[in-house]
């Protein structure tokens, strides 16, 4: 296997191999967090630096871990960024660390972040996996910055939490499209998603 | 393979749980002092919230300074005490009520009446917040805990005096209820923190007029006293009713209540109070 370029692994993940419209992988997440904008923000941010460090850190050692605890080297390897994020979130960013809730903890089960590790990091340098995990990173916040987007703005009439389409509860013209909140709008969205990117990348379209 | 040996699998893990807890210990013990000021800055902000105070963009330290007195309440005589400084350690009340002195069990064979919140042991000197006007008490901040589905919900319930008629203990209303700590399912118990919900909340009648607590959640909300629940929530719903009916009831902050309706119906209706004699307000 050619060894990939820089611009190759941060590029790639972004549309031709989302992790989440491809691969299908870190839908839980992206159900949960993107009722606004702001969580979202936070998460894709979250996401990007644990993929980053995680992956690394595994592609520095990899040459020393066993393969028979290979799979819970990386789960240790994760779970410590994880908590070390969700430790600086709480004091840097508390409020919002009380709305993500338990959605930082569970970053350590999101597949894209194992994925990359067990699937890129085990076989390639520190400095290229660093680069895959933020590109995979930013795939995963594209589609998370996109669904927070029309789901903030068509749920609540808002983004960021500033009012752009005044509701009608608040003495405006929009009426609020409370699906949009809950969860299952999320699945409809990242459907349209893959939906469209299909459409406009047909070689993505597994064969029967 | 030298890599596959069982005693290098035992060195790499080993090896990788040192690093790992000592990255995150250090975190965790470098960041406490922050993560502490900013849980405190936060319940300061959820007592303002409950008391109709707070606006975004107000720092919460000096308005909780310039308008909220700290008052601490005897519980067993339902009196307010100054024994302890503001701040005192005996009033951290997850250290009192693992300290028999500082606290008592609540059980139901305990003469304390049934233990309604789920909350084992209530501490018996309870820091309450007050905002006062020409001398009486305008608003009445109460800490409430109790046991929802999964956790305690801790959190602030703020008692209007404002328009209260003494002769009629009715006539008091809620001000505002707040949850500055739980872990209820996000989504649904955890919609305790959903400003739509908490705004259903203000306005409300808190006691029948012999003093028993009206004020509660309910499916079928028909009264001005009952509060629409929390869909797909029963268990949470039912834990903010029955800590709303121990800490007002007659083992919580009801006769405090009832104490400060009365002194506020005598304190004289007149010029406010000299800048002097206000209390600073405390942490």
């Amino acid at each position: 296997m050619a060894e990939p370029t820089a611009k190759q692994v941060l590029v790639d993940p972004l549309v031709n191999n989302n992790p989440i419209t491809l691969q299908i992988l870190g839908l839980c997440s992206s159900l949960a967090v993107t009722t606004n904008m702001q969580t979202a923000v936070v998460m894709s941010i979250a996401v990007t630096a644990v993929t980053a460090c995680s992956s690394a850190a595994i592609a520095a050692i990899r040459n020393f871990i066993p393969s028979s605890i290979r799979i819970i080297v990386q789960m240790t390897v994760i779970a410590t960024m994880v908590i070390v994020v969700d430790q600086i979130l709480q004091a840097y960013a508390f409020a919002l660390s009380q709305k993500l809730s338990v959605f930082v903890g569970l970053i350590i089960t999101n597949c894209i972040v194992m994925g990359r590790a067990e699937a890129f990091a085990m076989k390639t340098g520190p400095w290229l996996s660093f680069l895959d995990g933020i590109g995979n990173g930013l795939g995963y916040s594209i589609i998370l910055l996109l669904v927070g987007f029309v789901r903030e703005l068509s749920g609540s009439g808002k983004l960021f939490g500033v009012t752009i389409l005044k509701p009608v509860t608040e003495g405006g013209w929009y009426v609020t499209n409370g699906m949009m909140l809950i969860s299952p709008s999320a699945f409809f969205l990242i459907g349209a998603i893959v939906w469209a990117v299909r459409t406009w990348k047909p070689e993505q379209i597994e064969k029967e | 393979m030298q890599r596959d040996s069982i005693q290098n699998t035992f060195r790499v893990a080993i090896l990788l749980c040192l690093v790992c807890s000592v990255m995150v210990s250090v975190t965790a013990v470098g960041l406490r002092d922050t993560q502490q000021a900013q849980k405190e800055r936060f319940r300061q902000e959820n007592i303002l919230k409950a008391a109709g105070l707070w606006e975004p963009g107000l720092k919460a330290e000096s308005v909780f300074r310039e308008q909220i007195h700290t008052v601490v309440v005897d519980l067993e005589t339902d009196k307010s005490t100054d024994r302890f400084a503001a701040g005192a350690k005996e009033l951290d009340v997850k250290s009192a009520i693992r300290d028999r002195n500082l606290s008592r069990a609540v059980d139901g064979s305990d003469e304390t009446g049934t233990d309604l919140a789920s909350i084992v042991r209530r501490e018996t000197y309870a820091t309450i917040y007050e905002v006062r006007e020409d001398g009486r008490t305008k608003t009445l901040v109460l800490p409430i805990r109790g046991y929802g589905l999964w956790s305690t919900l801790w959190g602030f319930i703020a008692i209007d005096f404002s328009t209260a008629d003494p002769a009629h203990p009715s006539s008091l209303k809620v001000k505002g209820l707040t949850y500055f700590q739980h872990a209820e399912t996000p989504g649904l118990g955890g919609e305790v923190d959903n400003e739509l919900w908490k705004a259903k909340w203000p306005g409300r009648q808190i006691f029948e007029d012999d003093w028993s607590v009206a004020l509660e959640v309910s499916k079928t909300p028909s009264k001005d006293s009952q509060v629409d629940a929390i869909s797909g929530a029963t268990l949470t719903s039912n834990g903010v009713t029955n800590m709303l009916k121990y800490w007002l009831g007659p083992n919580g902050f009801g006769p405090y209540v009832q104490s400060v309706l009365a002194k506020n119906a005598s304190a004289p209706a007149s010029q406010p109070e000299s800048e002097t004699s206000i209390p600073k307000g405390e942490r």
